[in-house]
């Protein structure tokens, strides 16, 4: 039996208010947990998306026979937003339900921790992996088609941002708001949507009428177009209209998250 | 009004069911308070309503001052719980886990490694700090996870502490040190409700005990109070032969059976509850039976607070058909 142990950091008492953790202390301590879960996994999550990001420009470029410099330069300044959009859309929900699978999500619930950290460190582990597969996407670009990008960093790194909030809300809106099987397969449908039937990599003159207008209120084609006047600002020209319909997603996103997450049954 | 929890008609239905019907309870600082009852009495829903997870459907929840209904984000500051299933560790080392649940509590990082070194020497777990647990059960034991989990929640000073089947997996000596932790948290002024239904553990750690049955509760006191009229209760166990009937039904032998307190069939045994003045009459008769072969055998021993629990629980019960109870305690 052991004695009794004599602390030898002081402690709070425990009738006293207990203390209140900083935000940044949360945060922290929540992202070591997310990482340590990801643990060894995480470089091979990283690797892979690279691998993606260099797939999308190579492979792409074997459908199109004769690729002219245009094309490829559509396709290139493409494959940001075909990451971002399927690293949101489709990993994030499948890593939560997950997470609502394991009990992992039940169990910080249970936890004094601020709901919309929950959110914060998901956006946070994604856009780490996400970041160099993108960087390698472009720069594959470049080298495979001889590429010479005009990038406009504020347009970029705002696009960036908005694109990434944008998709990792609305993927963990998805995990939240619907059964953990269900979300998952509904992820595997918009793999589809956003590889197959949204102009990312090809122009959205090529859809139907109605497909185009369709996509002017969804936030595939806004985000690509913005990502895309980022990288190629000579050629390119997206602005305030795709920015808004970004931005009223986003909110959309985490709103749906931030409501279940807080949601008492 | 000093209590840490002060549970007030708390009512909660999922759709005809009612889970928790008019529950009421306390909980001072210092104690610990047992919150026994069987599968599906209602034991979860009442705690995840302490942390809001859940609304109640009527009633309050006061923990001190705050009202806990209103303020959940507030409540899960004061109320550290470890939850009946596994905590998720997979990937995590226990020293980790224990770490991090003290940083989300509000301690500093170096506040957050002596908590997790002196919790860990509490329940001699030291050995295990630096093993991470892996996927599929691989890597730390479930007796060493219940206890991590257990160190998740209890490490970090907090004024409640909710316990849902703590020792579960967790092997007899380490049992023992986990005890001695919870009361010492208890004595350090903390209240602790102990979620359980292993009644002859809770015996020997709670100060007050509440029963739930179907969501209410149905006996609320000390262990003393709660195990019959007095501690000197006893109980007469009868081993009936195959087949045989009841003898406490049909008057079987001359001799007058002793009165006695509550009556439970339990397969071939019936177990009475009587006054310890009533031993020796009790055994005479018992002795009657076994001569007339009427039962195979018998004992008599003190009563135990499971007994008492059994008569409670059972009362009202068709679920359990191996129990037919009547209670009069």
């Amino acid at each position: 039996m052991s004695n009794p142990t004599t602390r030898q950091v002081n402690l709070p008492r425990r009738t006293y208010e207990p203390p209140k953790a900083t935000l940044w202390a949360s945060f922290a301590a929540l992202l070591r947990w997310e990482l340590l879960q990801v643990g060894t996994m995480l470089p091979l999550i990283v690797v892979v998306q690279a691998m993606l990001g260099a797939g999308i420009v190579i492979g792409f470029g074997f459908v199109i026979p004769d690729i002219d410099e245009s094309t490829a330069m559509f396709l290139s300044t493409g494959t940001p937003a075909m990451l971002l959009l399927t690293i949101g859309l489709v990993l994030v929900p499948q890593a939560v339900s997950r997470m609502r699978l394991d009990g992992t999500f039940e169990f910080m619930r249970s936890l004094p921790v601020p709901r919309s950290l929950m959110l914060a460190v998901e956006l946070t582990v994604w856009s780490a992996i996400a970041l160099p597969g993108v960087a390698i996407g472009v720069l594959v670009g470049q080298l495979r088609y001889d590429l010479t990008l005009s990038i406009h960093w504020p347009m970029l790194i705002g696009a960036g941002v908005l694109v990434t909030v944008m998709a990792t809300a609305i993927g963990y809106a998805i995990a939240v708001s619907l059964q953990p099987m269900l979300a998952q397969l509904f992820s595997q449908v918009l793999v589809f949507f956003v590889m197959l039937f949204s102009p990312i990599t090809f122009p959205a003159s090529q859809l139907p009428q109605w497909f185009q207008t369709l996509h002017e209120f969804l936030p595939i084609q806004a985000g690509a177009d913005l990502l895309r006047a980022g990288l190629a600002s000579q050629i390119y020209e997206a602005g305030w209209r795709e920015a808004i319909v970004l931005l009223i997603w986003c909110v959309a996103g985490v709103a749906v998250t931030l409501r279940a997450l807080t949601q008492r049954k | 009004m000093n209590d840490i929890l002060t549970v007030t008609g708390l009512t909660r239905s999922f759709g005809h069911v009612v889970a928790n019907d008019n529950i009421s309870l306390r909980i001072p600082p210092g104690e610990v308070v047992g919150l026994l009852g069987h599968n599906g009495a209602g034991k979860t829903t009442l705690v995840s309503q302490l942390i809001g997870l859940l609304r109640p459907d009527e009633g309050t929840i006061r923990l001190g001052e705050l009202d806990a209904v209103a303020n959940p984000a507030a409540a899960r500051r004061i109320v550290a719980v470890q939850a009946q299933s596994q905590a998720p560790l997979d990937g995590l080392t226990a020293r980790a886990a224990i770490e991090i649940a003290c940083r989300l509590r509000g301690l500093s990082t170096s506040q957050a490694k002596a908590a997790t070194r002196t919790v860990a020497q509490e329940l001699d777990i030291e050995a295990y700090l630096d093993r991470r647990a892996l996927p599929e059960g691989g890597g730390l034991s479930g007796g060493i996870r219940r206890l991590t989990a257990f160190a998740m929640a209890a490490a970090a000073p907090t004024p409640l502490l909710v316990l849902d089947e703590p020792t579960n997996d967790v092997d007899a000596a380490r049992r023992r040190l986990l005890w001695h932790a919870v009361r010492r948290r208890a004595d350090e002024g903390a209240g602790v409700l102990l979620v359980t239904h292993n009644v002859t553990e809770a015996e020997r750690i709670v100060d007050e005990l509440v029963i739930l049955d179907q969501g209410k509760v149905v006996a609320s006191g000390s262990p003393v109070e709660i195990r019959g009229t007095r501690d000197s209760d006893l109980r007469l166990e009868l081993q009936l032969p195959f087949t045989e009937a009841d003898p406490t039904r049909n008057g079987s032998v001359e001799v007058t059976p002793p009165p006695f307190a509550s009556r439970v069939r339990r397969g071939r045994n019936v177990i009475l509850t009587l006054a310890s003045v009533h031993a020796a009459q009790a055994v005479k008769w018992a002795n009657a039976l076994r001569s007339d072969e009427v039962i195979g055998g018998y004992s008599l021993a003190p009563s135990s607070l499971e007994d008492a629990y059994l008569a409670y629980t059972s009362a009202n019960k068709d679920h359990n058909q191996f129990d037919e109870v009547e209670a009069d305690v």
